[in-house]
């Protein structure tokens, strides 16, 4: 007769943790060494002086604070945070605004619904690299879309060479992932909306209440706890960003777009400064690891809701 | 909520909007498909006519692209492979086997889905070299998988978690072992959550760039997203074959989404709203 049977609690309980151990060591053992071991490496590095010698065995002396010290020091620091802040900021901005639109609408039912939220939802699965590429393509001074479209509407005075001037340049990343963000904020505050009892509409309606009186008073209190998800989702996930920058500008022109995930790559991966970009590596993490740890509060307090209800 | 009274007119406005949004993808087709000669001008067609190839036999011409497209292939499917391999049997002893801990290791592998990948890349970079893993498909696919993997077990375990005790009980009276029963009874059940996994890993490893652009030097090894880059960079203003490329990079994407499509939305919801 087998050990494992249902009803045997002492020999059985501990059969089950050992099988339970047996069966999670492939997955992190896997963890341990491609995730949490680099990640305690690369906070290692941060304080130790490490540069390309150290990649080809050389000495890696121990530096205390150095490496953050330098980074504090450094104006380009401080300007890819300010970048980064008002990259995270514009992008969140519209592709909230506009993926609530759009939720609201594909909220009601009519034909086709489906087929047009698939469609949409193209656009945020397309790889970064080629959704920068599209982009820097549409936004091109001579021959891009997005001037051709002005001059043909008589507004050609306004076209420009938006990713080659300073000044544009920034708002032409923003664009590209707000176009990036905006389905899946769609899809995320359209299953909220879907949450919303109908009977309250309903007795609104009858009690008298406009359209307008019951987007203020019902859709928007009840859609706040996803809202605030979704926007702390967006922050983690926009603040990250590389490839579509990377893509577009390249941190440039000069150094406009310049943010802190492209400030970390060319510290650590162009000019070889292994500890100093351990270091600004570690602070560009700070930032959503703190908008994590309150999405996570809040799905916990969410699930006990959740299990209380 | 009522159906309004107009259903027609709100597929219109959807079906206007969703278009004016497509606008950019829908550009880079229709690039790709026109002369050189009709592509850097003021004044733009807006479909192209005649529709040609060139662009694609350009882009096609050395060789560069072929060999990219290949490695993706390989590095996405090593990633599916990886990545099922080593989150199923995960994620069913954190659903099922009440292990210590498991409650904070679901936490962390929220949190680790969250990661830049630039942090993870940069040590990654190091640690690689050091036990000859960079330029191997070896080491961007393990790299890969640090973002499924995660991923993978948030969408699994809760599914596991919804396969019948009493079926899997039946199964070891009948004197299948643990991995009988996980292979024979659990699997079947949880199909859907493997396809959307596997789907969404074969979209995050044909799409990732920064493993690829930092771990693999040698273009032998190098993924399609560093080489439409290198394009970028390489053919400042061949629009056309650029989009070309673009085009066909995007492909894979819009054909798996399209067949997987009910299942991926579904892992995606799963993913980011649930724990």
């Amino acid at each position: 007769m087998r050990p494992g049977r249902p009803g045997d609690t002492g020999p059985h309980a501990a059969r089950r943790r050992r099988t339970g151990y047996l069966f999670s060591f492939p997955g992190l053992a896997f963890l341990a060494l491609l995730l949490a071991y680099p990640l305690l490496y690369n906070a290692w590095i941060s304080v130790h002086d490490v540069g390309l010698s150290g990649l080809l065995g050389g000495p890696e002396p121990f530096n205390g604070l150095a490496n953050y010290r330098a980074t504090a020091a450094d104006p380009a620091f401080w300007h890819a945070v300010r970048l980064s802040a008002v990259f995270t900021a514009g992008s969140l901005l519209f592709q909230f605004t506009l993926g609530f639109a759009l939720a609201l609408l594909f909220a009601r039912p009519f034909p086709l619904n489906g087929l047009l939220r698939s469609l949409l939802l193209m656009a945020w699965l397309l790889p970064p690299v080629v959704s920068g590429t599209l982009f820097k393509w549409m936004l091109d001074g001579d021959s891009g879309a997005y001037n051709a479209l002005l001059r043909s509407t008589g507004m050609g005075a306004l076209s420009h060479d938006w990713l080659n001037d300073p000044a544009t340049a920034l708002g032409g990343v923003i664009l590209a992932n707000v176009w990036v963000g905006v389905p899946f904020n769609m899809l995320l505050l359209l299953v909220g909306l879907h949450g919303i009892d109908p009977e309250l509409h309903e007795a609104a309606a009858l009690d008298g209440a406009n359209a307008w009186q019951r987007f203020r008073r019902i859709t928007l209190p009840l859609m706040r706890p996803v809202s605030v998800t979704v926007l702390l989702l967006g922050l983690i996930y926009t603040f990250k960003v590389f490839d579509l920058v990377f893509v577009m500008t390249g941190g440039g022109p000069v150094d406009a777009t310049d943010v802190l995930s492209l400030y970390v790559y060319q510290v650590f991966f162009t000019s070889f400064r292994f500890g100093r970009g351990a270091a600004a590596g570690l602070l560009l993490l700070a930032v959503p690891l703190l908008a994590a740890a309150l999405y996570v509060r809040r799905l916990r307090r969410e699930a006990r809701e959740g299990e209380a209800a | 909520m009522k159906p309004p009274r107009r259903p027609w007119l709100l597929t219109a406005t959807a079906a206007a909007i969703t278009a004016a949004f497509l606008l950019p993808a829908y550009w880079m087709a229709a690039t790709s498909l026109k002369q050189p000669d009709r592509i850097l001008v003021a004044h733009p067609q807006w479909v192209p006519a005649p529709v040609t190839t060139v662009n694609y036999t350009a882009a096609f011409a050395d060789g560069a692209l072929a060999r990219a497209l290949a490695n993706s292939l390989v590095i996405s499917c090593g990633v599916v492979l990886l990545t099922l391999l080593l989150a199923v049997p995960l994620s069913y002893a954190l659903a099922r086997l009440r292990m210590r801990g498991s409650g904070t290791m679901v936490l962390a592998l929220l949190i680790a889905q969250l990661l830049p990948s630039i942090v993870l890349a940069a040590p990654l970079f190091i640690l690689e070299h050091r036990v000859g893993l960079d330029n191997t498909y070896l080491g961007l696919i393990a790299a890969d998988t640090t973002l499924t993997l995660p991923f993978a077990v948030i969408v699994l375990r809760p599914l596991l978690q919804g396969v019948p005790v009493e079926l899997e009980e039946a199964a070891l009276v009948d004197g299948c072992g643990r991995p009988g029963v996980l292979l024979r009874v659990v699997l079947p059940v949880m199909v859907p959550g493997l396809i959307a996994v596997a789907g969404l890993s074969f979209l995050l490893g044909w799409g990732e760039f920064i493993f690829g652009l930092t771990l693999a030097k040698r273009p032998e090894v190098q993924p399609v997203t560093v080489v439409l880059n290198s394009f970028v960079g390489a053919y400042g203003t061949s629009w056309g074959p650029l989009m070309a490329t673009a085009t066909i990079v995007s492909l894979p994407v819009v054909c798996l989404f399209a067949v997987l499509q009910r299942f991926v939305v579904g892992g995606l919801t799963a993913g980011s709203v649930r724990a």
